[in-house]
């Protein structure tokens, strides 16, 4: 991670290519630094987005503004949901939801009643159960969850399914895919910054995640992963539930074989579950020894 | 419970095990128990990488036996499967039996292939279908009552930390 921004400098240096090259390399390298390593980005977005804007080396030989979405700032709400509509939209494109309204209805309800516990108010949730065997669930930015029928059908309880959409929802409250974007908008920035004319298009947001959905597809960084983990066990175990669910479904994973090809994609973009749930065992020890949630077996949906 | 239970069903058919348990890995040194509960009298230990007979599951709690000993770990010491830790291994015979055995799994595993970078990366957006989704939206209080409705209260729970790395290496490798 150390390094990650050096490389990204280093490459836009060789972009741009010009004797102004080298101020605005370490311009951004700064900038992504400052921005990459933040420890409490809610308190001081506001502020930091805007010095960093009218920063006046940025005005010199490139207006940030024309990057398309802040790279030096964080996103704003407004920005971050536009961005997870896209991408889950999107991803609709390419699996539809399951028709089945008490079903979806219900993922919500218990979604929601989850995320509740996140403290992030400035969010929208939506959540929708998709229509493939493939066993996984995604994230998207500004509050968009999706487990797929695959994964779906192998919860025992409302609390397994609680601890699977608790570890997505923190993927968007610690907004680990708006750094993956954050990082490789920037290698792309300079090449579609003469190109995305309508600043605040769809386009510009499609620029920014690539081609579909294919975000969907890329591997967070494995302490992101377990972080989410971590997080997930927390908020479902503070919504009430049995913090065991999301361990649960780790080990019915562990379980399947390896080449089954319903959790390729989950295999490939997530650690293997003996290793998450090796890392929640360092990190839980002893420590919810006392939390007695419940499983809600009784009411769990179970599809047709 | 019912999962461990189908996988002991599906060993004894499928690959004529003589156990009836499901297997597991330990995934980290830890102490059995005599009862799931930490303060209860110890029943022996496991060291990383024993193959352990789960028996039961009861909360945060696995019972498992290991060679003569029996007791209770914690569920997180304790992966699912066979194969010892790196993972492999009976895990594709488990999948082959209970191929076999689940009729509800065979299109699953035969018919479809999986989602891929390739399904992700053509995707369309699909305004329609984000319009449904939109449309089944639980607000904050419909979510409080439905929470209520099955008697699940809010609890205090502090964030788990980050377990400290055992060792820092270089990112770069051995490659210096």
């Amino acid at each position: 991670m150390k390094f990650g921004p050096m490389i990204l400098a280093a490459a836009l240096v060789a972009v741009s290519g010009t004797a102004a090259a080298f101020d605005f390399g370490k311009l951004l390298e700064e900038g992504i630094n400052q921005e990459l390593n933040k420890k409490k980005p809610a308190q001081t977005a506001p502020d930091a987005a805007q010095s960093a804007a009218t920063q006046p080396p940025a005005k010199q030989k490139i207006d940030a503004g024309q990057l398309g979405f802040a790279l030096f700032g964080d996103y704003s709400p407004e920005e971050e949901t536009r961005i997870g509509r896209q991408i889950a939209g999107n991803l609709l494109g390419a699996v539809p939801l399951v028709h089945d309204d008490r079903l979806q209805r219900y993922v919500n309800q218990v979604g929601e009643w989850v995320a509740l516990q996140s403290g992030r108010k400035d969010i929208t949730w939506h959540f929708g159960v998709l229509d493939t065997e493939d066993i996984n669930a995604f994230a998207a930015p500004g509050g968009y969850v999706f487990v797929t029928k695959g994964l779906y059908r192998r919860l025992d309880n409302e609390a397994e399914l609680a601890g699977v959409l608790a570890h997505e929802i923190a993927h968007v409250t610690k907004k680990h895919h708006l750094k993956v974007l954050k990082q490789s908008s920037l290698i792309g920035a300079l090449g579609q910054a003469a190109s995305s004319k309508a600043k605040g298009s769809d386009q510009v947001v499609q620029n920014l995640i690539g081609n579909g959905a294919e975000i969907m597809a890329r591997s967070l960084d494995k302490n992101a992963e377990f972080e989410a983990d971590r997080l997930g066990i927390v908020l479902a175990a503070r919504a009430g539930y049995d913090p065991w669910g999301l361990p649960d479904v780790l080990q019915d994973l562990a379980g399947l074989p390896p080449k089954d090809s319903r959790t390729s994609l989950l295999f490939k973009t997530h650690p293997l579950p003996a290793d998450r749930l090796a890392a929640l065992g360092e990190a839980v020890g002893s420590r919810l020894d006392d939390v007695h949630g419940k499983d809600v077996a009784g009411r769990f949906y179970r599809i047709r | 419970m019912k999962r461990f239970k189908t996988l002991v069903a599906v060993l004894a058919l499928g690959a004529a095990a003589s156990a009836l348990a499901a297997p597991g890995t330990v995934l980290r040194n830890d102490k059995l128990y005599s009862q799931p509960n930490a303060a209860s009298p110890l029943a022996g230990s496991v060291a990383k990488g024993t193959s352990v007979n789960i028996l039961a599951k009861q909360g945060g709690w696995l019972r498992v036996s290991a060679g003569r000993s029996t007791g209770w770990i914690r569920l997180l010491s304790v992966r699912a499967g066979a194969g010892g830790l790196g993972g492999a291994g009976l895990g594709d015979v488990v999948g082959a039996a209970t191929r076999k055995s689940d009729p509800s799994r065979v299109v699953a595993v035969a018919g479809l292939r999986g989602l891929d970078d390739e399904d992700l990366k053509q995707a369309k957006f699909n305004a329609e279908e984000l319009a449904r989704l939109a449309a089944w939206q639980e607000t904050p209080a419909a979510a409080r009552s439905f929470a209520a409705q099955a008697g699940l209260k809010t609890a205090k729970v502090g964030e788990l930390p980050a377990p400290q790395p055992a060792q820092s290496s270089s990112p770069w490798g051995g490659n210096e």
